[in-house]
């Protein structure tokens, strides 16, 4: 009921105040935003015979309106809310229609020097720092699956890397003449979780998290720049006396350097983090205290080089990250795989109603399967889908070098990215063995078009992606564990606009590994062994009508599941209709 | 506290001892940076309509809870009463529409009594495509209103023969309070809006205009309201097609196909389809005009496989400007001829009705072997009707007479709708099936029908017999001045009747199963430019015979207590069996407070009773006053 009363005003003042205007005269009222209807039918596959209680066919979709309202009262503030309208396929005259504040935010320049944000913020820092990593299968996406990703990130507000956070936020810069060219300060305070009624007489805390960071242009080859992030509960807001701490402290130096072809960048950076719980307001005037207490640092030094007309980079690198290092805004994942997380189709399968647990393709697909929510523990990982960097550059207990390579082709006739790691854990967990880790990717886009000299589009890509994970010592806790992910797409434009799409992703994990289990406060409880030989699968067939540049219509139709070698009942096959009808405002 | 310090000392020394404060060089910031769009234009348009009712029951069913009066705001059925349309266009010409429904129930300040905002209908996003070879319209969201052909997808659009006493939130508002009177004596017709033409839909719809060959099309893929399932999730869609071919102005073909199809359990294992073919002839000459629409359907369920069956609609009319233009119309639809979105209603089969709570009863039409009014085609039925329209002077006279039969038999019951009281009855008991003592009443969208059981059946449970139906509908149009003001005289008599044998004429007495008889007489006046006063009377007596359900009164009634008292005794009889009477008189008043402002005030004074089923009996007024503000 409150949420509605908060709802009424906000709706009210935004269509009133432009009720007597007309937004495409009143240049200080104007709209933009996003529109999207989705169906989906999905069906269990005619080969499935163990599952005869789930229903054969289940179909949903929506309608949904985004409606950004931006206003500029005066020169230089922005007054930004976005609404949402949805409404649900099948429901009739209201039912299923929800119509919600997505977004609220202020903005502007104070006296033409300060700038600010209030509300809905989209933060990013270091990548130590505060970073939202990309999730997992999502590095080498193909063209004709792109779409799922685009919805995946829009729903929960993954915008280039940044967390949503709501709070406040200001940046300012100063010009030098001597010493130093520049210093860029930037400070922002944040609550990613308000203080809530846990039961009758508790409240839980409000978590805030702020930070700030310096930068500076040393002169015109060296950069220098500190951060600072902390992710604190306030205990007096809540009736818990115990409430988490999280400072990293990070500082990086940048050298550059450019010619005529080629340019050349060097990062050096490194960084610690502390994180404790604190007692206090303690019964019986005990004093405050600390409980797990961790500390940890990292180094990253990484080498960049660019060709200036853009045909090839290439970076190279050493990283060190200690078990023991722990950052909220960077170590948060995007997946949840949360007990109570479940996927969206088919939660349950098979005649024993068993838990479905999240395959490719959901990942692939289902935005309910995504957070938004900064933690201050690590939250859990399926080794299957992401083994080696579960939470990106920043994994803890991690050493070891990495390289990237991306060329492309100045007749545009291909694309290709090469991406390669070798990491070993900074000590052993549960042994003193430690592991191994081994990735190679690659990924190939050659436009057949170009070849051909023909003006419609054909265009085919691949990528290949493995994970090696292996650890000696005694048998009992020897690892080896393998996983390989393939992707082939083809694009290819019959009439102008149309396009035809084919798409195949593979999945393959096999071997055996011990996955960690964690209490209420990150620490290891217990290693969970795992053995695995699955085969995840996708194949997809649609057609792609852009209409107009930004219209877009697509028909997909999709045959996916997983087959597990050594469990047989475990395997189940879906198949998935879609159409979407989207509209950038 | 250290932190706040160092904020403002940065800011003192941001704007005090910097050298120089740059903010548009791309400095750091650890927030996003957004860029100003080509902006879409946005419009609103709608209404505001307040209407507080008091209905006052002085007689009430023997279940009522004892609450007789009613005081509410705001309509008794799903309508706004602010209803603001959004309209959209972004600059490449692709247009978003919703429409905002706001109510309040000022009911007081309570937080309990606060409505949520919603959406009237829907969210719609519609684009069209100019290519060489035609036009393409797309459209995908809803609810839109859809309309194709009248065995395929069909509404009435307006209305002839209809009390215009009561109005409805979608009826428009004239620039004069006089102006709806004089538009229903001049045209005949009172539009009620495009959604009493065409059926709810959401999904994606398809038109295609300006094709080769002077060709067109037009399709939807979705679901309507009539095709709701239990489970959300269930398959429950229908598709719809034509394509039209305009040979020229005046001679028109096209081919429809619909089809529908739903899983009849939650886990899709068992299926319900129906599919139609059609198609439409539509042929003008200079003093006549002859359209037909053919078609073949099939129906199957789990349970009922009824294979194929036909239906035809021919409508021959003359032109207008005749002295006596004549309408006539023939129609045959087999029971197995199913469809829930035309323009006719099912009989045959009653599962096809969604029947889910809150959902399926919104819809559910007459399905008993209705008895209806002429214009309003059934399947498993046939027959014939003629209309004309006469002018002597300022009286316009028109008047229909049809015949129908069942094709096979049917349910041992019978339905009919009621002319009178009808809203006033909905509104007690809003979309509720089977209420009053006798479990006899069904409420639909703004009306009541009634159903009847017939006690002659077969071990089927249908009837020895079939059914024959006729109808007779008068309707007398006067206007002329008094002191100089225009009023308005419209009186309309509707006579039905269902028997076993076939007849020509409407049959009275013991003979028809149900006989059904009402008058009603609205009468306008205009007091001003700006007011206009409006009386009305109805009655409608309804009769059953010996083959229908009898009554709990010991004592057998007459059927008219007027001829009863004079002692006329050959004009009426004694009855232990279906003696219905419904009377209305109500009066109002429209006024217009300003451009595109009116209010208006309705009283209603009601009686529903039946002395031989005793607990049949209502009595009470009604009150309403809309204020209706348009923008």
């Amino acid at each position: 009921m409150k949420r509605k009363l908060i709802q009424l005003p906000v709706f009210l003042a935004i269509f009133f105040s432009t009720f007597g205007l007309h937004a495409q005269i009143n240049e200080n009222i104007w709209f933009d935003g996003f529109s999207r209807s989705y169906f989906t039918r999905d069906a269990l596959d005619k080969s499935l015979i163990d599952d005869t209680i789930s229903a054969k066919n289940t179909s949903s979709g929506y309608n949904l309106l985004d409606l950004n309202t931006h206003v500029n009262p005066i020169q230089n503030i922005e007054i930004f809310a976005q609404l949402r309208i949805r409404n649900s396929f099948g429901s009739f005259f209201g039912s299923g229609t929800e119509i919600n504040v997505r977004q609220l935010k202020a903005k502007g320049v104070i006296n033409n020097k300060i700038r600010f944000s209030i509300g809905d913020l989209f933060l990013k820092q270091s990548k130590f720092t505060l970073y939202n990593y990309d999730e997992e299968l999502s590095v080498y996406e193909n063209d004709m699956l792109k779409f799922y990703r685009d919805i995946i990130h829009y729903e929960n507000f993954y915008n280039e890397n940044r967390w949503r956070l709501q709070g406040i936020q200001t940046d300012f810069s100063f010009k030098f003449d001597r010493f130093i060219r520049n210093l860029d300060i930037d400070f922002f305070v944040t609550r990613p979780r308000g203080s809530f009624q846990i039961n009758e007489s508790n409240y839980s805390s409000d978590l805030i998290y702020s930070g700030g960071s310096i930068l500076s242009n040393i002169n015109k080859r060296l950069k220098l720049t500190t951060n600072y992030v902390n992710l604190f509960e306030l205990s007096s807001s809540g009736t818990k006396n115990i409430s988490v701490r999280n400072p990293v402290y990070d500082i990086s130096l940048i050298h550059r350097y450019n010619s005529e072809n080629y340019h050349i960048q060097q990062t050096l950076q490194t960084g610690f983090s502390k994180r404790y719980w604190l007692h206090s307001e303690l019964e019986n005037a005990v004093s405050d205290s600390i409980s797990n207490d961790t500390k940890g640092m990292y180094f990253d030094l990484e080498n960049k080089f660019s060709k200036q007309d853009s045909s090839l980079f290439l970076t190279l690198g050493f990283r060190y990250v200690d078990p023991n290092f722990r950052s909220a805004g960077a170590q948060t994942r995007r997946l949840n795989y949360d007990d109570i997380n479940r996927n969206t189709i088919y939660p349950f399968y098979t005649n024993m109603s068993l838990i479905r647990p999240p395959s490719m393709f959901d990942i692939v697909t289902d935005d309910q399967l995504y957070n938004q929510d900064l933690s201050s523990v690590l939250m859990a990982f399926n080794p299957i889908y992401s083994n080696i960097l579960p939470y990106g550059d920043a994994t803890p207990n991690r050493i070891g070098v990495h390289m990237k390579a991306i060329i492309n082709n100045k007749n545009n006739l291909f694309h290709a990215k090469f991406n390669s790691g070798f990491f070993k854990e900074a000590i052993g967990q549960g042994t003193s063995d430690k592991r191994k880790f081994g990735l190679i990717s690659g990924f190939l886009k050659i436009n057949l078009h170009e070849f051909l000299n023909w003006q419609k589009k054909l265009t085919i890509s691949a990528s290949s992606e493995n994970e090696i994970t292996q650890r000696g010592g005694k048998d009992v806790s020897k690892i080896n564990f393998f996983s390989h992910h393939t992707n082939a797409s083809i694009n290819a434009e019959l009439i102008k606009k149309f396009f035809i799409q084919a798409s195949y992703k593979q999945l393959n994990a096999k071997g055996n590994e011990f996955v960690t289990q964690r209490d209420n406060y990150g620490n290891i409880s217990y290693f969970t062994l795992t053995d695995v030989d699955q085969k995840d699968h996708m194949l997809s067939v649609g057609m792609l009508y852009k209409f107009k540049k930004n219209l877009y219509a697509k028909l997909n139709y999709s045959w996916w599941g997983m087959t597990s070698f050594d469990q047989n009942y475990l395997n189940y096959k879906y198949n998935r209709l879609l159409l979407i009808l989207s509209v950038k405002l | 506290m250290r932190g706040s310090i160092l904020i403002i000392f940065f800011m003192w020394v941001g704007s005090s001892f910097s050298q120089d404060t740059i903010i548009y060089h791309k400095s750091f910031s650890s927030n996003i940076l957004s860029y100003k769009n080509l902006s879409t234009s946005i419009s609103f348009s709608g209404y505001y309509r307040f209407l507080g009712f008091v209905r006052n029951q002085q007689e009430t069913f023997p279940n009522n809870s004892g609450k007789t009066l009613m005081i509410s705001s705001g309509d008794a059925y799903r309508e706004p009463m602010f209803l603001l349309k959004l309209n959209g266009k972004t600059k490449e010409k692709i247009t978003f529409a919703a429409d905002f429904m706001l109510n309040s129930l000022y009911k007081g300040s309570s937080s309990d009594f606060t409505q949520p905002l919603t959406l009237n209908l829907g969210l719609n996003l519609s684009t069209s495509i100019a290519t060489n070879h035609g036009t393409f319209n797309l459209k995908s969201g809803g609810v839109s209103w859809y309309r194709q052909s009248r065995l395929t997808v069909w509404g009435n659009h307006s209305f002839n023969r209809i009390s215009i006493f009561e109005r409805r939130p979608q009826t428009p508002l004239n620039k004069t309070p006089i102006d709806r009177y004089s538009n229903y004596y001049k045209s005949g017709l009172v539009d009620q809006g495009i959604r009493y033409g065409s059926r709810a839909f959401q999904g994606i719809f398809i038109q295609g205009s300006k094709l080769p060959l002077n060709f067109s099309l037009k399709s939807v893929i979705g679901k309507s309201t009539f095709n709701r399932s239990l489970l959300e999730s269930s398959d429950n869609f229908t598709s719809s097609f034509q394509l039209k071919n305009t040979l020229n102005t005046n001679f028109k073909v096209a081919y429809n196909y619909l089809s529908s199809w739903a899983d009849t359990d939650s886990l899709g294992g068992e299926r319900r389809n129906y599919f139609i073919h059609t198609f439409e002839f539509d042929k003008k000459w200079e003093k006549i005009q002859v359209q037909m629409e053919l078609g073949i359907g099939n129906y199957k369920d789990p349970i009922n496989k009824l294979g194929h069956g036909e239906a035809i609609l021919l409508n021959v009319k003359t032109a207008k400007t005749l002295k006596v233009p004549i309408n006539m119309q023939l129609y045959r639809i087999s029971p197995q001829f199913v469809n829930v979105t035309g323009n006719f209603l099912n009989t045959s089969v009653l599962d096809v009705f969604p029947n889910v709570e809150g959902v399926g009863t919104t819809v559910r039409t007459p399905y008993q072997s209705p008895i209806v009014g002429l214009g309003y085609p059934v399947n498993n039925r046939q027959g014939i009707s003629i209309n004309a329209d006469l002018s002597l002077g300022q009286l316009k006279l028109n008047g229909g007479i049809g015949v129908f039969a069942e094709i096979d038999t049917s349910y041992s019951a019978l339905s009919y709708i009621h002319n009178v009281n009808s809203q006033t009855l909905s509104r007690i008991y809003v979309f509720a099936q089977n209420w009053g003592p006798y479990n006899a009443l069904n409420s639909t969208y703004r009306g009541v029908f009634e159903n009847v059981n017939i006690i002659d059946t077969s071990i089927a449970g249908l009837t020895n017999f079939k059914k024959f139906f006729n109808t007779i509908e008068f309707q007398a149009k006067y206007n002329n001045k008094i002191f100089g003001k225009n009023y308005y005289l419209f009186c309309l008599t509707r006579f039905n009747t269902c028997q076993k044998d076939f007849s020509f004429f409407p049959k009275i007495g013991k003979q028809a199963l149900i006989s059904q008889f009402s008058e009603e007489i609205d009468f306008s006046i205009e007091l001003s430019e700006k007011s206009a006063l409006v009386l009305s009377y109805g009655i409608e007596k309804i009769l059953g015979n010996s083959s229908t359900d009898k009554g709990d009164s010991p004592k057998a009634t007459s059927t008219n207590t007027f001829f009863e008292m004079l002692g006329f005794d050959n004009l009426y009889r004694y009855t232990n069996f279906r003696n219905q009477k419904n009377t209305l008189f109500g009066f109002g008043l429209d006024y217009k407070i300003g451009q595109n402002a009116m209010l208006f005030y309705r009283y209603n004074q009601y009686r529903y009773f039946d002395p031989n089923f005793v607990e049949n009996h209502l009595e009470g007024w009604e009150m309403m006053l809309e204020l209706k503000i348009n923008f």
